[in-house]
């Protein structure tokens, strides 16, 4: 019998993929940061503002999928994300397809957490430490509080641009959103090209429920 | 006991033959591999990809019908606890594991967990140790591999079993043995209960499976970097992204 998600066996396949689903459940980041703010206060914001929004029963689903939004929107630097994703099939694009891809992309993101208003329980989220790594990029580590033994770690990656901090890559349990969704669309692009790709994102995303872009 | 015997000698046997198998697959990684090589080694991709089809249609048309009944009319304090119960079994593993991996303070921490479990907690169905401040650990023999500088070694799809690769695999047939369970009572005894682990355990990862596969556009693809990522970070004790993998993740576009 297939063994999914198991805490504590090395059979314990998909734990990592459960982490990674977990958060989405859980916490997407975001919160207006101004201009100076440490990465450690930026993701204090970004959490308060979402555990806000989550919690907020005069809210409907939608009204808390498009707050959530803003603040995801203005905090994650999807530019980079986008990039970084890309890697080295980044050459391999045009500028439209760079533009469409970045849009897509997105969007998969948005409508992929969006979902998960819903599932809110309650959890608090304690920021750990935070450190500077080896080339000015910084990190701030996290826990999901979910009242139980089974917290979750989640750190975030930010880059200083134009004097302010906005978050890169998401690490959930040790798996790196960047590295995750790299070696996916490496094995897409590999196959079938960029072409293929761009259509993957557009009909995943038609399956969705598309918010505002 | 005759068991006990037979459950040290089959899967020593198995052991040799993994090991074996996990020296002639672990193939050296090109010297400026870059950090998704080291987390997408899948030399046996095609094969990996219908073992991991099977397994998801076997999840999909028996494991999930199943779990979701179950999940269904079990209230989720006693899914909870049904999950610590099985937990606390492990622990005294997760014990010997953290001691072989030179942590003897976890591991006293664990021996501390499961003596308070099983007697306060109601033979480990609470968890009461958690509130007492010591922490659940996730260690097994695979990571403690690890831990001596074995290499994961390709990503392999093992039938029933899941996403693993040679070390870990190795690692199993070292904790089946060692589990307390097993010590005392005949297989066939454990089946049931086993069972119940499973499904249990399944049922509380319903929505989460379900949100990984919608979010994923290659869900084999997610499984295999999370797993082999998720290996390293528990390995490693830390969620940090191993300095050799952070040029190549965060830094390569602006080469």
């Amino acid at each position: 019998m297939k063994k999914t998600c198991t805490t504590r066996s090395p059979t314990s396949s998909i734990a990592a993929a459960c982490a990674v689903a977990i958060i989405w459940a859980v916490a997407p980041p975001s919160g207006t940061a101004r201009a100076e703010d440490s990465p450690r206060v930026v993701v204090q914001n970004v959490t308060d503002a979402v555990l806000a929004v989550l919690g907020d029963k005069t809210l409907t689903s939608d009204q808390k999928r498009g707050r959530i939004e803003d603040i995801v929107y203005a905090n994650v630097d999807f530019a980079t994300l986008s990039r970084l994703v890309l890697a080295r099939n980044w050459s391999r694009f045009s500028d439209a397809q760079r533009e469409d891809f970045t849009n897509e992309f997105k969007r998969h993101l948005s409508v992929t957490y969006g979902k998960n208003v819903e599932n809110y329980r309650n959890e608090r989220v304690a920021i750990l430490g935070d450190r500077e790594e080896a080339r000015g990029d910084w990190t701030v580590q996290t826990k999901i509080l979910r009242g139980g033994p089974d917290d979750i770690l989640v750190d975030y990656r930010l880059r200083r641009a134009d004097n302010r901090w906005t978050i890169i890559d998401f690490i959930v349990e040790g798996v790196s959103l960047v590295s995750n969704f790299r070696a996916q669309f490496q094995e897409i692009i590999a196959s079938g090209g960029v072409d293929k790709l761009l259509q993957l994102l557009r009909e995943k995303n038609a399956t969705g429920e598309p918010l505002k872009s | 006991m005759r068991r006990v015997a037979s459950a040290r000698t089959e899967p020593m046997t198995l052991f040799v033959l993994v090991s074996l198998l996990a020296v002639v697959l672990t193939a050296p990684l090109p010297a400026r591999a870059a950090a998704n090589d080291q987390y997408d080694h899948d030399p046996i991709e095609p094969a990996n990809r219908k073992l991991f089809w099977f397994n998801d249609k076997l999840d999909t048309h028996v494991l999930v019908p199943v779990a979701t009944a179950w999940d269904t009319i079990t209230p989720k304090a006693l899914q909870t606890s049904f999950s610590d119960f099985f937990i606390n079994l492990q622990t005294p593993l997760v014990a010997i594991n953290n001691l072989l991996q030179g942590k003897p303070a976890e591991s006293a921490s664990d021996v501390g967990r499961f003596v308070i479990n099983t007697g306060l907690g109601f033979l480990g169905f609470l968890d009461p140790a958690s509130r007492m401040g010591l922490k659940r650990h996730e260690e097994d023999f695979g990571q403690t591999l690890g831990r001596w500088g074995v290499p994961p070694g390709p990503y392999i799809v093992v039938p029933f079993l899941g996403p693993s690769d040679p070390r870990d695999l190795t690692g199993i047939f070292f904790d089946y043995p060692l589990a307390i369970a097993g010590l005392f009572v005949s297989s066939y005894v454990l089946l049931g209960p086993r069972l119940v682990d499973i499904i249990n355990t399944r049922s509380l990862f319903l929505d989460e499976v379900r949100k990984a596969k919608e979010g994923s556009l290659d869900y084999y693809v997610f499984v295999r970097n999370a797993y082999m990522q998720h290996r390293k970070a528990l390995i490693e004790d830390t969620t940090e992204v191993p300095h050799e993998n952070e040029e190549d993740l965060y830094y390569q576009e602006s080469d």
